[in-house]
């Protein structure tokens, strides 16, 4: 039932904000699961646990700094000091995972036809949810958190410096992917791989290498998802992959699977609709509204948001 | 399925039980507790700690050369599974039947959780395996309303040394109103057995208190962003939040309610009392969280500081409030198995049910008997509240929850 008491624009912008925070964790994560298939037409379900594994390597990484819980604060350069490495620590390791999952678990079955590979990425996914299970242990982990609890009044919302921190990191790592895909020799040979691999080759393209870009790429991106989503809930655990994965795995297919600017634009719709249907509709009812949403669009364009149509591979 | 496998947890409980074979070896006779609690998931560690208190009093009674001749072996089951991320009835049930398939099992210690006691107690019952719950408090497992449901034959098998949500939810309402002062509160529960039967007797005895009850919604446990129910909450502007379930979402939502929602009273059950929450959710964040325990509180005992000493020297950690429980739970048995072995009857299951059904017995938290449906006769609520102790570790409950006192019964 929409209960709307007092200042319901506050309180609407509040769930906007909230949702924009949701969002940008899942655009990240949608980009992902768009480069590869766009490139291997294969859904990689082990991205889903690469973002869990990589959160749990970004709490390692501000760990060094001897930083546990919420209680130390830092500002200034150190602060941007610390993120920083958090950050290109964790990228790095998501993304050298990927690579490591495409060479050993995925290469090899490159020219087999068929789900087998779609199969196996599931097994990996179970292989990193069990190795963190095992390795870290099942309780919840109290994330590291050194920002400073600053918050602004907006219009009767509370605007807190993270959320803004964490649109500001999104932005600009989905700048970067979008001008590297479209301006850099490496994006143009992704791109032309996506068209048409085999074409691709005969031109000169190093298909391998482009696939291993896209993987390392993606995976990176997830890193940072995993990181954001520690520093933004100040938790984690071996459990978080499955929602958050799922829900932008669906944020790339409304967007459009393949393309670049789908999975950034339905990452943020997914996160508007979950919290704005969550304040308007029920909370209980979230996953019912997503998904509902999602058929729909995909009866009116099959190919997603900013799809184009799948050109035949045969 | 990989999930359902069983983990590496039989290792230690080996050489537990290697440590204390040759004593009662001569003998060569042996019984068998059964322990079931959620050893994989968000409530691993109080898990841990409940079968630590059910182990001590086993190896101790081993030790002093088992109970009526017998030496009690353990067998260890994790109602847990890696997909649930906490307990999982489904799996509950395969270790209920695990159980009773196993002919020298004569008792039972656990569940943790209702929701995995409304799985097992059926299938106990068909067994006639008697079981002793440390911690799940959901009053319709042992209501004779549903006897058909959860004891189809009829005799009581899920004993408690906790008493039922029908005192700890509405009782805590009572404190909410009475002691608290709050006007209105807005109810929150995880969907769990434990955490909607709770939730709404608390809400029910709030209605009758005359606090208004500004909602009720569902958390997703699986989920990972409360954002937007807290904001919903917020913008009615409860004085006071209640939430009914255990630490899969409550680590979430007391991380998340820190933020949002600062200056309102929050508290839970005894699924926030816990080591896994403490930890999970660290202080700042759960200071000034109410949680209750459906037991009376031990400390007052004099018994109980040297208990925790060795307890704490055993293990290597401090015990929860539900050690107690579950020491008192394993207490109440080889009692029970002691006085079927000194009447000459053999010791059967049916005749240790009896034995735990008529026992009058003196632990940590006082005189334990039970009711004709297996509930405890003492139903005493107690209230704690988060307030950091610097001086013990953070996952230690006993320390970083300070006893405010009884729970008003409603009369």
């Amino acid at each position: 039932m929409p209960i709307l008491e007092m200042n319901d624009a506050g309180v609407l912008l509040q769930q906007v904000i909230n949702g924009l925070s949701l969002g940008a964790m899942y655009s990240l994560l949608a980009l992902g699961f768009t480069l590869v298939y766009g490139i291997l037409e294969l859904i990689n379900f082990a991205h889903f646990n690469v973002f869990m594994v990589s959160s749990f390597v970004g709490m390692w990484a501000l760990e060094l700094f001897g930083l546990s819980g919420q209680g130390q604060v830092l500002t200034g350069l150190p602060l941007a000091g610390v993120l920083f490495f958090a950050f290109l620590v964790t990228m790095v390791a998501a993304g050298a995972l990927g690579v490591f999952i495409e060479r050993v678990s995925l290469r090899p079955l490159r020219e087999v036809r068929g789900t087998a590979a779609m199969i196996t990425t599931i097994g990996v996914s179970f292989i990193l949810f069990n190795i963190i299970l095992l390795g870290a242990g099942a309780s919840a982990k109290n994330f590291p958190n050194p920002l400073p609890n600053l918050r602004w009044n907006v219009f009767g919302a509370v605007l807190e410096l993270r959320e803004v921190l964490i649109w500001g990191i999104a932005i600009v790592l989905m700048t970067a992917l979008q001008l590297f895909v479209s301006r850099t020799r490496l994006g143009k040979a992704m791109r032309a791989t996506a068209q048409d691999a085999e074409a691709a080759r005969m031109m000169g393209v190093d298909v391998d290498g482009v696939i291993v870009a896209a993987f390392f790429l993606g995976s990176a991106l997830a890193g940072a998802a995993g990181l954001i989503f520690g520093l933004y809930y100040n938790f984690t655990s071996f459990l978080i992959g499955y929602t958050a994965g799922l829900r932008a795995f669906t944020a790339a297919v409304l967007g459009g699977i393949g393309s670049v600017t789908g999975a950034m634009v339905g990452g943020v719709l997914i996160g508007l609709i979950e919290s704005l249907g969550g304040q308007l509709i029920a909370v209980r009812w979230t996953d019912v509204i997503i998904f509902s949403i999602l058929i729909i669009v995909l009866v009116f364009f099959p190919s997603g948001l900013f799809g184009r149509a799948t050109p035949s591979r045969s | 399925m990989l999930s359902r496998r069983k983990l590496l947890l039989e290792l230690p409980l080996a050489s537990v039980v290697a440590a204390t074979a040759f004593r009662a070896d001569a003998a060569g006779k042996s019984l068998t507790v059964g322990i079931a609690f959620p050893f994989t998931g968000a409530d691993a560690e109080d898990a841990e700690k409940m079968k630590d208190g059910a182990l001590l009093a086993i190896e101790e009674a081993n030790a002093k050369g088992g109970v009526g001749g017998y030496r009690i072996k353990v067998l260890l089951l994790d109602n847990g599974t890696a997909t649930a991320g906490q307990y999982d009835p489904a799996q509950a049930a395969t270790n209920a039947r695990k159980m009773v398939s196993d002919r020298s099992v004569v008792a039972a210690i656990g569940p943790q959780m209702s929701g995995s006691g409304k799985a097992m107690s059926p299938i106990l019952s068909e067994g006639d395996l008697a079981t002793i719950t440390p911690s799940s408090t959901n009053p319709d497992i042992t209501d004779p309303k549903f006897a058909a449901e959860f004891r189809p034959k009829g005799k009581a098998v899920y004993f408690r040394t906790v008493t039922t949500d029908a005192f700890q939810g509405p009782n805590m309402a009572n404190y909410y109103a009475r002691t608290l002062k709050a006007k209105s509160v807005y109810v929150l529960d995880d969907s769990g057995a434990y955490g909607v039967g709770m939730s709404n007797a608390f809400e029910q005895q709030a209605r009758n208190d005359g606090v208004k009850v500004l909602g009720h919604d569902q958390l997703n446990p699986k989920e990972a962003d409360y954002t937007t129910v807290l904001t919903k909450v917020k913008a009615l502007n409860p004085e006071a939040l209640y939430y009914g379930g255990v630490a899969e979402a409550g680590v979430k939502l007391v991380k998340q309610s820190y933020d949002i929602l600062p200056k309102a009273i929050k508290g839970g059950g005894d699924g926030m009392y816990s080591s896994d929450v403490l930890k999970g959710a660290g202080f700042p964040a759960v200071a000034g969280w109410y949680a209750t325990i459906a037991a009376p509180y031990v400390m007052d005992n004099p018994a109980t500081g040297p208990w925790i000493k060795r307890f704490a020297a055993k293990f290597g950690k401090e015990p929860t409030g539900y050690s107690i429980t579950a020491y008192d739970g394993a207490l109440v048995i080889l009692d029970a198995i002691r006085r079927v072995a000194a009447s000459g009857k053999p010791v059967s299951r049916d005749a240790v049910r009896e034995a735990i059904q008529t026992a009058h017995l003196k632990t940590l938290q006082g005189a334990v008997s039970f009711d004709q449906n297996g509930d405890i006769e003492n139903r005493v609520v107690s209230v704690f509240k988060a307030i950091q102790d610097k001086k013990y570790p953070l996952d230690d409950p006993i320390h970083q929850f300070k006893y405010m006192g009884v729970a008003p019964q409603t009369s």
